[in-house]
């Protein structure tokens, strides 16, 4: 037993050391900012994909989501994520009254199984009290509180999404969810958000524009829409690289960053901006 | 008289055994009877064929033809040149009237010595823990191990292991012990010690068919001696007669080579 | 995200792993046994499966497995899955270990020698008794070394229930190192699995002593 607690003692020890750590390399580093580069990857936008043929539920959220974007609630949970605010595209001006759905006109024994990954902030995450959140999950539980509806979370591992909603374990993938080159595996609901791929870099880097990339070594999350372009659009960008790096999640892959160990993060900018945000 | 009928009742039998490993005829034609109260000893070289005799008789190994019968209960008997064992119900009051001591003494490691007397008669006899533990300590009195009641196997000599499992075998109150080689596993200086508890249980009337090495000591405490070569019986009969005096040229070069 | 919400954002994942644990424990150390049981089957098309079934459990990714388990009703038979999440990481987990238990229980029980078996048989046991009485006990002290290293495989592959996202203390740790960029959540995670590893060797351990009353 006293083996037990010497072990946990020094445990508890190397966590805080670990802690104290990387708050003072940040601290003593205050010289080097993070930014983006002002060319872009390309722009795409997001949209609440559901199971082909589920056409009458995708036209009730998206009904309801322009009842929402027309009461003003939309812009309230905007507001709460001010790295986002900027690219939500819906306006209330642009929506007329016939377009929007009635409050309380779902099915009250409905209970809407909203499909998310709970990695991806600001969009779907898990919030400072531990609680799930994110704009997607606000919106979503807003929806169904406006038509009536129960809601159930259910997150899920990105990799696996298309099993899950063809499954039936959700209704539908909403969670910063890229529509373009998809537009035909889903029937979609409206179009909520957009967002631009850029390339994220150390002020001390000296990497000016897209050109100043060749030769260096870029990392970006695996199944991200940066990810996906590098493959797809921009492989010919991708090709001058000198090496991408593909990680499991954007953390790992900004700590690389700052520690230099890769010299830019091919990123969402609102994604991008949380993690600098978020960078004690 | 009643003595000498008590003698002549055959407690165990087999007649016309026959059994082979493949290519291999271990055993040919080969019968044997026991009286109650006789102790027998089966000697012979290496691969005659004694031990898997005794195999054969303890249901260990099965025969391919022959009959075997432990007095009024028959276990195994031959239709079309074929062995023909009978039901297991019947097999099972067979085993209950023998016992066996191995080579090996196999006492089970996880049990203390008690225990290792003591459990067969409460879980296969069903007798009550209480008349199981009085005689199990009978028993190692016997033995001269009472002291060792609680000991495990793994902490005793090869001798005393030895004598754990001849009050095991004897617990379930068999009519006769088979004992294969019990003293061949041991250091020289350990086979007295078990040679002298055999001698014992002769000298209380003990049934007993022994497959030894132990020349002299056949000789002291049978009554018969078998000699076994190749898969035959060569000669038996009197310790004397066979010791002293064998017929077979088989025989006498078997003892002689054991002499030298 | 403070360094205490933090930890009680991750409580509930730790209360989940040990579901996983002990529950896979509890299914899969009996399940090994009836797995060692058809696998030792005198009929060879028993015993032929069985191998089989061991052969892909032990071959193949158990994240691939748990991937099977929890999608195959529905790609096969149009079940609808929802709410079958659990269900499908302890299925995964459970037939998986009994596998690995029941190489180690017949790895254990062809060590014991031939002479044990005699020894009952000739004493009039039943199969059933020499089995459970005589041979089980010493199987069991031989295999607790191989089953502890088992064990403390398991409370690692805990984590792989991530893969369904089922939020154990892995996932969470991931979820909120994403939310939070930091690390911690992932040092948290460590000392956990960490602290719990070292309770199952202590366990096992006693267990182990508490064996060693005969050689």
């Amino acid at each position: 037993m006293k083996k037990l607690l010497s072990t946990l003692v020094s445990l508890a020890c190397a966590v805080t050391l670990a802690a104290c750590g990387s708050g003072s390399s940040s601290g003593s580093s205050d010289a080097v900012t993070y930014g983006f580069l002002d060319e872009t990857l390309g722009t795409e936008s997001y949209a609440i994909g559901f199971r082909i043929g589920d056409d009458e539920l995708a036209e009730t959220v998206t009904a309801a989501v322009k009842a929402l974007v027309k009461n003003g609630t939309y812009q309230e949970i905007a507001e709460k994520y001010p790295d986002i605010k900027d690219y939500l595209s819906l306006k209330a001006e642009d929506i007329s009254d016939d377009e929007i759905a009635e409050q309380g006109s779902g099915d009250p024994n409905f209970t809407f199984k909203h499909g998310f990954d709970l990695d991806y902030p600001p969009y779907s995450y898990l919030q400072d009290d531990g609680s799930v959140g994110g704009f997607d999950v606000e919106l979503a539980q807003a929806v169904c509180e406006y038509l009536g509806w129960g809601y159930e979370a259910v997150p899920f591992n990105w990799d696996f999404k298309d099993a899950e909603l063809n499954a039936g374990s959700c209704d539908c993938i909403w969670s910063g969810f890229t529509k373009e080159g998809r537009e035909d595996m889903y029937t979609w609901g409206i179009t909520y958000s957009s967002n631009t791929q850029m390339i994220m870099v150390s002020s001390n880097s000296g990497i000016k524009t897209l050109d100043d990339l060749a030769g260096k070594t870029v990392g970006v999350q695996i199944s991200t829409s940066a990810a996906e372009m590098l493959e797809g659009d921009r492989a010919d960008l991708a090709a001058t690289f000198g090496d991408l790096k593909i990680y499991e999640t954007y953390t790992v892959a900004y700590n690389d960053l700052k520690a230099g160990a890769i010299d830019a993060v091919a990123i969402d900018v609102t994604a991008g901006s949380y993690l600098i945000a978020n960078d004690q | 008289m009643g003595k000498e009928s008590n003698l002549s009742e055959t407690v165990f039998q087999m007649d016309n055994i026959r059994k082979s490993f493949g290519e291999n005829n271990v055993l040919k034609d080969i019968s044997v009877s026991v009286n109650k109260g006789e102790v027998v000893s089966i000697i012979g070289p290496s691969g005659s064929g004694k031990s898997t005799l005794l195999r054969c008789a303890t249901f260990l190994e099965t025969i391919d033809a022959g009959e075997i019968r432990y007095r009024d209960i028959t276990a195994v008997t031959t239709t079309d040149g074929k062995a023909v064992y009978r039901s297991s119900a019947d097999l099972q009051k067979a085993q209950r009237r023998f016992g066996l001591v191995f080579q090996q003494f196999n006492l089970f490691p996880h049990f203390s010595v008690l225990k290792n007397v003591m459990d067969a008669p409460v879980s296969v006899k069903k007798q009550s823990k209480e008349a199981a533990q009085a005689k199990a300590m009978e028993l190692l009195r016997k033995m001269g191990l009472e002291d060792k009641a609680d000991a495990y196997p793994g902490q005793l000599s090869g001798g005393q292991q030895q004598r754990v499992a001849i009050a095991r075998a004897l617990a379930m109150e068999p009519e006769i012990l088979f004992f294969d080689e019990p003293t061949s596993a041991l250091d020289p200086e350990l086979t007295g010690e078990v040679l002298k508890v055999i001698r014992l249980l002769a000298e209380e009337k003990m049934t007993m068919v022994i497959v030894t090495h132990e020349m002299p000591f056949a000789r002291m405490v049978s009554n018969r001696v078998v000699f076994m070569d190749g898969g035959v019986i060569v000669e038996e009969g009197d310790p004397e007669d066979v010791f002293g005096n064998p017929q077979q040229e088989r025989t006498k070069q078997f003892l002689r080579n054991y002499q030298q | 995200m403070s360094f205490s919400t933090m930890l009680s954002t991750m409580i509930p994942g730790m209360f989940r792993t040990c579901a996983i644990f002990f529950l896979t424990l509890l299914f899969a150390l009996p399940l090994g046994l009836v797995v060692m049981l058809l696998r030792k089957s005198r009929f060879p098309v028993i015993s032929g499966i069985t191998k089989v079934f061991i052969a892909i459990m032990r071959g193949t990714p158990l994240m691939l497995q748990l991937l099977v388990w929890y999608f195959s009703p529905y790609y096969l038979f149009r079940l609808s899955i929802s709410g079958y999440r659990f269900t499908a990481i302890l299925l995964g987990f459970s037939l998986n270990y009994a596998a690995y238990f029941a190489e180690i229980y017949r790895a254990g029980i062809e060590a014991i020698p031939v002479g044990q078996y005699e020894a009952a048989q000739v004493l009039g046991y039943s199969k059933f008794q020499t089995f459970f009485k005589i041979i089980l006990p010493q199987v069991i002290k031989t295999i607790l070394p191989a089953i502890t290293n088992e064990v403390i495989t398991l409370v690692k592959d805990t984590s792989l229930a991530f893969s369904l996202a089922y939020s154990e203390v892995f996932s969470i740790a991931k979820q909120i190192s994403s939310s939070q960029t930091s690390f911690t959540p992932f040092l948290i995670a460590g000392v956990f699995y960490f602290v719990a590893n070292y309770l199952v060797a202590y366990a096992m351990e006693r267990l182990e002593q508490a064996f060693k009353y005969y050689d």
